[in-house]
């Protein structure tokens, strides 16, 4: 007989929870069909049960500490097929939204991103940022809307020239330090939240699998979730199995390629851009410094295979949205919620996405009034996408690969492809 | 005595096709009974228009004072053939002769010879018969209302509302009852989501200013002498007339020494929810160690730690008929002793109330969540929110600020502050558990008033109480599924927790069914038909005392106690108590005691009727199946119906109840060379199923002093045999009949009398 564990129930942690998602957890009655159905779920200890009596009882400790979290990958079957409307997938939507919440620092974002009221802070702190610059370019250039043309390395003011947006927001002063700052502050956020996020799990028991000879380091684990779960998606493929499910699984892999795709060509671009100013300060021959500069040199032609590749992923990606918002959509409520976090990322791609290419077009056409305002919104917005992320949804990009490899390490589940 | 007879054999339903109807007719013009019957017809459909104006030309005409219908069951078309004062007699050829029939190869006219049985049988059991013709005596309308509580305020405002007029007698100063304590009810009405009023004041205003009742508060009933339609009842001193009684007395609150277990009694805020209600209500909940209002209050369901010493095995058993109270103005040697009655109140209540304590617990719940910080914890090892409650169940369920779990409570301990620390195992979360509460509470048993004392007083032979409340741990239940409100004293009817444990809403119910029966029952009385359950029954027991020895025994057994005695010990009928089942009838060893239409000699002579072949080998074996016709007669007929059929050598007669079987009908089967008695009817015990409660049981009890007999005469007692079917084991009935056959009759051989 075990020591009796001390419990006690907490009123806030379970309004808490209901309040970011997990509204129906109350309605449970423990039958368990959700941990039967679950696709995912492992034998032993299986999830989301486990986690509906714990916040029934407000057991904040057990949830906060909980891998099994992040092995569900949301495909709502438990939901669909609950008997009394209790929702369990929502619940561990829950769960997440308020790991996100609480894994990153400072914990004053995380409030911010919790909630829709907040949003016009979260706008506001880009928008004010980029419209300084903006304000500060068009005292510098003598109009908001310039128009230019080539000038060596440079842009100058031309009458009849073209919409460059490197003209406006200069790369080198502006949009490159912001942004590798920016970059750099967020990867330095979520070592310190995938740290916590660890050592969390640290007290979960190690499942010994029986002929196996030793177990996976981190790191082959790490490798075998990116191989898997993360390059081919292998979890979402295997959960749930309806046509929308399948819908779902197509539209994520998508925008995740469109994702890999555009961060490609960002590669180029600033490798190439601060690559020939790295070559000019080596005293490289000018004839390689002229190549590498022109193959980041933007706006690019249309026919540039890197252009080809960013117009590719951009319509790529919107299929991606398309499928994945339009199974948001038409989920039935009384089975599924979406919470704020999953509108919020939603949201944030299509503005990312329709501007960015919203702005191409308006440039093409030579529309600087219309162009330049877009291709700010981008901005705003894409800054929004990374300087948020740890405490968004998106984070489960880095949280879920850690915990799923720390998952694999421990043996809570299996390294490898996994039979369907 | 009906002595000029009309015989109706139909052939229709299947009946022509396999007997030959017309021989039929034919046998019994020319019969033995032919004096009897001077009208004898076939016709191939009786049951219609042309064939029942038939039978109704020739009562005309013939002057026929009976009428003998052979063809269906008389549990149908018993509207159809129905013909005023003449009397009619039914023979069942249809479902227990021709569906049911099957063939032995080796014999000849095995069908011809059972119908012609069944013939002869019916007509002269229509002959004995005679028409009850019951004296009616001026009965008291007055319904009395025991208890003044939620279920007799409403039973008594049911009753004025039929027009009735009503005493109401409350113990109490105030009317009320128990109601008067609670601050609310859990719902009661759609949708079944929200505590509500419990509309005392109002029901007690609405009693209060109705013309037709008469409130007695601080009264008790001291003394129910008399009969239905003429009680007189003796409260505080005063002598009423009353018709019938509604018995409202509702119940008490459980001892608490039974929770003991769990801390009652040792720790301050281990309450109950009886003590949690009245705080609620009474200025709102606080802790009784500090006056503060708690932030957490853990309600405890589960009952096992209070119930373990209950054994259910050692359950109390049907004894046989109880010890009478003596009568002390008679001389004799044995003393009398004083009259105690037994306290019923055990653990076991705890777990009888536990769908009351369920939702209970929710409600006051709810109460500790008026404090929207405040959290309730409910504790239950089993939820019992049956039917439309589980929608407030539900509702409990999504306050967040409620916890429900699944647990074994292990113990309750004193924490620092007053607070307690449960202990639980078996949690959902599969691990023992300890939690923290402010307040503990613990459940309230539903402890009926009648558990306590026998509340009715009634001056009966049998005694002031009910009998055989212990099978019901004190609830003034008689185990009648079908019969709700009855008791085991025709007129008083129970209704609300003295009868089982139950919220307002069936309490409610409960009083207009009551309210319904005893004004049913005034009616009957004064129209000198039977209440319960045969319904209009005109016929009553009829004593022959010239030859009566004052044995007792029918006063004894009767199961409603519904015969007083003399000093000398002569039974005084009192036939609006009687529920004409006969069990007086089977008793008597001098046969002085029958019913005009259903008596010793009208039984016997049928089962005379029965022409047994004096060679088994050559003409087969006979049997005579007693039938009880409230269950087992209707499961042979659902056997027909459903294509069974059984051996070709057996004749049913059907019976009122098995206790209504008198010794001297098994003599005269077994002097008539018969193989065999079947006796089919109720089961009995604690878990009886007897329309009569203690028919079929008496009856069991009857049968080892017929098997001595028996024995007496060299003849194997294990040719009578008593078997146990309920109405729906129509499928197990054929399986008796022939299990009787193969086992007994086939075993023993031909019975030693045969031929004589």
């Amino acid at each position: 007989m075990s020591n009796p564990v001390k419990v006690q129930p907490d009123l806030k942690f379970v309004q808490e929870l209901q309040a970011v998602g997990g509204e129906s957890l109350k309605k449970c009655y423990q039958c368990a069909t959700c941990s039967v159905v679950c696709p995912l779920s492992p034998q032993d200890d299986p999830y989301p049960r486990k986690e509906m009596v714990w916040a029934q009882w407000g057991l904040k400790d057990r949830l906060v500490n909980d891998i099994d979290i992040w092995l569900c990958h949301n495909c709502g079957t438990c939901s669909d097929l609950c008997p009394r409307g209790a929702k369990p997938g929502d619940l561990l939507g829950a769960l997440r939204n308020m790991a996100y919440r609480n894994l990153a620092a400072p914990k004053a974002i995380g409030k911010w991103m919790s909630s829709s009221k907040y949003l016009p802070l979260l706008v506001a702190i880009p928008a004010v940022l980029w419209l300084v610059i903006w304000v500060i370019r068009a005292a510098q250039l003598g109009t908001a809307f310039p128009l230019f043309e080539a000038d060596g390395h440079s842009w100058k003011i031309a009458e009849q020239g073209a919409v460059v947006f490197g003209g406006l927001f200069p790369g080198d002063f502006t949009i490159d330090p912001i942004f590798v700052l920016t970059f750099f502050t967020m990867i330095g956020i979520f070592v310190a939240a995938v740290r916590k996020l660890l050592a969390s799990f640290a007290d979960l028991p190690q499942v010994y699998v029986l002929g196996q000879k030793e177990r996976p380091g981190m790191l082959a684990a790490f490798i075998d979730t990116i191989k898997y779960e993360v390059l081919r998606n292998s979890q979402i493929e295997e959960c749930g199995d309806d046509p929308k499910d399948a819908q779902r699984f197509k539209g994520h892999l998508l925008i995740m390629y469109s994702f890999i795709a555009l961060m490609i060509v960002t590669g180029i671009v600033f490798v190439a851009h601060w690559g020939g100013y790295l070559l000019m300060w080596l005293g490289a021959p000018e004839g390689l410094i002229d190549f590498v500069m022109l193959t980041g040199h933007t706006p690019m032609s249309l026919v540039n295979p890197v252009k080809l590749l960013a117009n590719l992923g951009f319509f790529a990606g919107i299929l991606g949205l398309i499928w994945l918002t339009g199974r948001r959509m038409s989920l039935d409520k009384a089975k599924q919620g979406s919470s704020w976090y999953d509108w919020y990322l939603l949201t944030i791609i299509w503005v990312i996405f329709l501007s960015g290419f919203g702005a191409q077009v308006f440039r093409l056409m030579g529309q600087q009034f219309i162009a330049y305002p877009t291709y700010y919104v981008h901005l705003v917005a894409v800054w929004m996408l990374f300087a948020y992320l740890p405490w968004s949804k998106l984070g489960h990009l880095v949280y879920r690969t850690a915990a799923l490899a720390y998952a694999k390490k421990i043996g809570r589940i299996p390294m490898g492809p996994r039979n369907k | 005595m009906a002595e000029k007879l009309g015989v109706y054999i139909c052939g229709g339903c299947d009946i022509a096709k396999s007997l030959d109807v017309e021989g039929l007719a034919e046998f019994v013009k020319n019969g033995r009974h032919q004096s009897l019957c001077p009208v004898v017809k076939t016709n191939s459909v009786l049951c219609s228009p042309e064939g029942k104006a038939e039978i109704e030309a020739d009562i005309e005409a013939e002057g026929l004072d009976g009428v003998v219908v052979c063809a269906c069951s008389p549990r149908v078309k018993w509207d159809v053939f129905e013909f005023g004062a003449t009397q009619v007699n039914r023979v069942n050829l249809r479902e227990q002769c021709v569906w049911t029939f099957s063939d032995d190869p080796d014999k000849e006219n095995l069908l011809d010879s059972m119908a012609k049985d069944y013939v002869n049988m019916g007509i002269v059991y229509l002959n004995k018969s005679s028409v009850p013709e019951p004296e009616v005596e001026k009965c008291s309308e007055t319904i009395m209302v025991l208890g003044g509580g939620f279920t007799g305020l409403n039973a008594a405002l049911e009753v004025a509302k039929a027009g009735k007029d009503v005493v109401l007698v409350e113990k109490e100063a105030e009317l009320g009852g128990k109601a008067r304590d609670m601050y609310k009810s859990f719902p009661l009405t759609y949708p079944h989501t929200a505590l509500q009023e419990t509309g005392l004041d109002k029901l007690v205003a609405a009693v209060n200013s109705n013309d037709k009742i008469t409130v007695k508060t601080s009264a008790t009933l001291e003394k129910l002498h008399g009969a239905p339609g003429q009680y007189t009842a003796l409260v505080n001193g005063e002598e009423l007339s009353i018709g019938a009684v509604i018995l409202a007395t509702g119940w008490e609150p459980g001892n608490s020494k039974y929770l003991a277990p769990l801390g009652y009694g040792q720790f301050k805020n281990v309450v109950t929810t009886s003590e949690f209600e009245k705080m609620a209500k009474n200025g709102g909940i606080k802790r009784p160690s500090d006056s503060k209002a708690p932030k957490s209050v853990a309600f405890i369901l589960d009952v096992e730690k209070f119930m373990a010493d209950v054994d259910y095995s050692q359950r109390a058993v049907c004894e046989p008929p109880e010890e009478l109270p003596c009568d002390e103005n008679k001389d004799g040697e044995e003393e009398c002793e004083t009259f105690v009655y037994e306290d019923k109140e055990s653990a076991r209540h705890l777990a009888y109330s536990s769908e009351i304590s369920s939702l209970v617990a929710l409600k006051q719940a709810a109460y500790v969540r008026e404090d929207p910080e405040a959290m309730a914890y409910v504790f239950y090892d089993h939820m019992m929110v049956p039917g439309v409650n589980e929608r407030f169940y539900k509702v409990a369920q999504d306050d967040p600020g409620v916890m429900l779990s699944k647990a074994r409570i292990t113990s309750i301990k004193e924490g620092s502050g007053g607070s307690l620390v449960i202990s639980a195992k078996n949690t959902l979360l599969g691990e023992n558990v300890e939690i923290l509460a402010d307040m503990v509470v613990l459940p309230t048993a539903i402890v009926p008033v009648t558990a306590h004392e026998p509340t009715m007083n009634f001056d009966y032979r049998q005694g002031p109480a009910f009998p055989d409340l212990e099978l019901f741990d004190g609830f003034a239940d008689s185990n009648y599924i079908c019969f709700p409100y009855e008791t085991r004293r025709t007129g008083v009817y129970a209704a609300g927790c003295v009868r089982q444990p139950m919220p307002m809403n069936l309490a409610q119910d409960d009083a207009a069914g009551a309210a319904l029966k005893a004004i049913q029952c005034v009616v009957s009385a004064d129209h000198g038909v039977a209440v319960h359950p045969r319904s209009g029954d005109r016929s009553y027991p009829v004593f022959n005392f010239v030859r009566c020895t004052q044995c007792k025994r029918c006063t004894e057994e009767c199961p409603f106690g519904a015969l007083d005695a003399d000093e000398k010990g002569t039974p005084m009928p009192n036939p609006t108590r009687c529920r004409r089942c006969g069990t007086c009838m089977g008793a008597c060893p001098e046969r002085v005691i029958g019913f005009d239409d259903y008596n010793i000699d009208q039984m016997g002579s049928a089962i005379k009727q029965v022409q047994v072949p004096d060679n088994m080998d050559e003409g087969g074996p006979r049997v005579i199946i007693l039938a009880c016709e409230n269950d087992a007669y209707p499961a042979l007929d659902m056997a027909a119906f459903r294509g069974h059929s059984w051996s070709p050598y057996v004749r049913v007669l059907p019976v009122r109840c098995l206790g209504s079987v008198n010794a001297i009908w098994v003599a005269d089967a077994m002097s008539k060379g018969v193989d065999g008695v079947m006796l089919l009817g109720c089961k009995y015990g604690d878990d009886y199923q007897c329309h009569f409660m203690k028919g079929s049981e008496l009856c069991n009890r009857r049968k080892e002093n017929i098997a001595e007999s028996l024995n007496r005469l060299g003849v194997e007692p294990e040719r009578v045999e008593q078997y146990e079917v309920a109405i729906d084991e129509y499928d197990k009935v054929p399986g008796m009949i022939e299990d009787f056959m193969t086992n007994v009759v086939a075993k023993f051989g031909p019975n030693p009398f045969k031929g004589y």
